[in-house]
């Protein structure tokens, strides 16, 4: 044990003394996790552009009453920054003038002339329906408290204004929206305006809510990007630091001879795989230290390690620190060795929900992550060090035990402590 | 029973797939002598150390090293413990200092001697804080060397450890090589080199394409293969003539000299009192063949500074 204790520290001490080493082990986390966290991980509300094209003025060439209603009402759902259009403006010329490639995309909404005019023809057709029906439904409910004589009067009214309202034209505001397709937004865009417009149109008619919607917290704690981010950065960069950096070190090491030099003294071959090990361990012990008082520092997250989640950790360094040893026993060349750990390395950090849920992925990838170690490890973090919920975590200490047994026992067999 | 031999290799053979590195050498390495291994690269060299060193399985033949059978692994392991190793172009951790890479190695060998002793004994004092990356190609085999003996060993083996080395370095890599023997320490040196074979080796064994082509202490190789002496003359021309026309040995004139190969010291006095009588003026002095000699007389060919044959 002091023998691997003794190399395990001089494999640190050559490491940390990397300037790469350094910068892709911590800084480089680091780096991510601030753009990302910055990025993603504000409290401030998204707001959308929309370009609003108001064609419904009046004689003295102001906007109309309802056009100005409805901009207002857009204006109010604070999703929007609304940048309004000259009214005598063609549209797709307009649009042109305004694209700008490293700006957002022009959404156009356009409210025709005449629109005021429209809705409130539209509305009181509407408004007299929703009479109609209400008279019936009170004629049937309480027809046992009103007199025949005022029955048979109600009816007749009743068809008076089913005829009247037949005779009125069905006419409607209607709106257009003009949006590049190939805008992500769109449908989010799309959405809002058509819960604004429907808001609008029920207003117009003398509606009331009936169905309200309420929305509340189910945890007692508020989680923010940052918390989803700060387990899977953990995660993915103990996991590269094993992949790339062991496979890198183990394969430097027998092109320079100082594998063969090791092996000719006592060191035995489990003792420089557990140097491996324990050195990979403490670096990620490190790491997730940085991280998380980073996290806290500069995110206000609060994450504090526990029994589990350190537990989780020294799995995850066995598992890819083997991976590591399988990769350097079975390749010579350096500059192999690394483009290999790369390819390894990073589509694993990108598919595995690392960086973003696996939920917005398609199914087939989200197939391909359930089948990645580092998707267990990220999983298995967030519950534990993040949720404070380890029980969850059970399938991913199982999955990852179970790997991190295998790994080390294909780097034990790769590894040649012997020439033939 | 108390054996005098470090090293005993019969028959050993090593075949990669058709090719034979190694075919039916054998020799005896006696303790607390420097055994010289002559050869030029692809000679078989570094296969034969890294068997001796239980580094590699021998195809065949039987392989002792102070008693041990480096094939067996068990016995293998309890061998690491009694030798040490400098390997050709030695590497170290590149960040670590002189001090912390030799610190490593003693308390891989369970600290029996201390890295200060090591640093004193190749005189890396100076250097014992620079960071191994940072040293010279001579420095870091003076690193090597260390290394080599942080585990107090019986038996050192060189593998060619002055190979690319500055003239200085070499000669300072010698000086620590001729204090292991004063230590009593077994070294086995591989090397390509002659001089190196010639100055420090107590027994030379010279191998070639794989088999063992001379053995001996480097005065038997060069009575044996050397060609005897020569006696070297200079003088005017009349002095170059006479040497060439009336002795009976056969004179080479190289450059403004004469080389008139010798077997009795008679003979050369012959030829001296041959000149002094004809009143000529001269100058002369006594050469003797070498390693180099030997190897061009047995092998038909030279060693280049590279290792190559030429």
């Amino acid at each position: 044990m002091k023998r691997t204790l003794t190399l395990c520290k001089a494999l640190i001490i050559n490491w940390v003394r990397s300037k790469s080493g350094m910068f892709f082990s911590f800084l480089f986390p680091l780096l991510l996790l601030l753009v990302f966290g910055s990025v993603f991980g504000g409290s401030q509300q998204v707001r959308y552009s929309l370009h609003v094209l108001n064609r419904d003025l009046d004689s003295s060439g102001n906007p109309t009453n309802l056009s100005e209603a409805l901009i207002e009402a857009l204006n109010s759902t604070k999703s929007f920054n609304l940048v309004l259009a000259p009214s005598n403006v063609e549209p797709l010329e307009y649009i042109r003038n305004n694209t700008n490639p490293f700006s957002s995309n022009v959404r156009l909404l356009i409210i025709p002339e005449g629109f005021q005019e429209r809705v409130i023809r539209g509305s009181f057709k509407g408004q007299i329906g929703v009479m109609i029906t209400f008279m019936e439904y009170s004629l049937k409910s309480l027809s046992g408290n009103i007199s025949s004589k005022n029955k048979t009067q109600i009816r007749k009214g009743l068809e008076e204004m089913k005829s009247v309202n037949q005779s009125l034209p069905d006419v409607k505001g209607e709106l257009t929206l003009l949006v590049d397709p190939s805008d992500p937004n769109n449908n989010i865009i799309k959405g809002i305006i058509y819960s604004v417009v429907n808001a609008f149109s029920f207003k117009l008619i003398g509606g009331k809510e009936v169905v309200t919607l309420k929305t509340g917290n189910y945890t007692v704690k508020t989680y923010t990007p940052v918390d989803y981010y700060l387990p899977g950065y953990i995660a993915a960069f103990i996991m590269t630091n094993g992949v790339m950096g062991v496979t890198s070190l183990t394969t430097d090491f027998k092109r320079r001879g100082i594998l063969k030099r090791l092996i000719t003294t006592p060191l035995t071959k489990m003792e420089w795989i557990l140097a491996n090990i324990f050195s990979q361990t403490i670096l990620a012990i490190l790491l997730t230290l940085v991280m998380v008082f980073f996290a806290w520092a500069v995110f206000k997250v609060t994450a504090l390690p526990g029994f589990y989640s350190w537990i989780l950790i020294f799995i995850g360094s066995i598992l890819f620190s083997g991976l590591g040893m399988v990769l350097g026993g079975l390749i010579k060349d350096v500059e192999a060795a690394s483009a290999i750990g790369n390819a390894i390395a990073f589509p694993m950090m990108f598919l595995s929900g690392s960086f973003w849920p696996l939920e917005i992925m398609p199914t087939y990838m989200q197939l391909i992550a359930k089948v990645l170690p580092l998707t267990y490890f990220s999983e298995g973090l967030r519950f534990t060090l993040i949720l404070g919920y380890p029980q969850g975590a059970l399938l991913d200490f199982v999955v990852m035990g179970c790997l991190a047994a295998i790994f080390i026992f294909l780097a034990s067999a790769v590894t040649c402590w012997r020439e033939k | 029973m108390i054996t005098m031999l470090a090293i005993e290799v019969s028959e050993l053979v090593k075949k990669y797939g058709e090719v034979v590195a190694v075919n039916r050498i054998s020799f005896k390495v006696f303790k607390g002598k420097v055994f010289g291994f002559l050869g030029p690269n692809g000679a078989g060299k570094t296969t034969t150390v890294e068997i001796l060193e239980g580094l590699r399985q021998p195809t065949s033949g039987s392989v002792k090293v102070l008693g041990y059978n480096p094939s067996r692994p068990e016995e293998a392991s309890k061998l690491k413990w009694k030798i040490g190793i400098l390997p050709q172009d030695f590497n170290a951790l590149d960040r670590l200092t002189v001090k912390e890479n030799i610190n490593l190695f003693c308390a891989l060998y369970g600290n029996r001697i201390s890295a200060e002793e090591l640093i004193k004994l190749v005189d890396l004092g100076d250097y014992k804080k620079v960071r191994f990356y940072k040293l010279s190609g001579g420095l870091k085999q003076r690193v090597g060397l260390a290394v080599a003996m942080a585990g107090d060993p019986e038996l050192v083996f060189l593998d060619e450890p002055t190979s690319g080395l500055d003239p200085r370095s070499r000669r300072e890599t010698w000086k620590i090589i001729e204090g292991l023997k004063e230590l009593g320490k077994t070294v086995f040196l591989t090397t390509h080199y002659m001089d190196e074979a010639e100055n420090l080796s107590d027994e030379i064994t010279i191998i070639n394409k794989g088999e063992i082509v001379a053995h001996g202490t480097p005065e038997e190789l060069i009575e044996n293969y050397g060609g005897g002496k020569r006696l070297i003359i200079r003088g005017d021309g009349e002095v170059l003539n006479v040497l060439l026309g009336e002795t009976g040995e056969k004179p080479v004139k190289v450059g403004g000299e004469v080389r008139v190969p010798f077997n009795k010291p008679s003979e050369a006095v012959k030829i001296l009192e041959m000149l002094s009588l004809k009143g000529l003026n001269y100058d002369f002095e006594v050469e003797k063949g070498s390693i180099e000699d030997v190897f061009l007389k047995l092998v038909g060919a030279k060693i280049t500074e590279e290792g190559e044959l030429k």
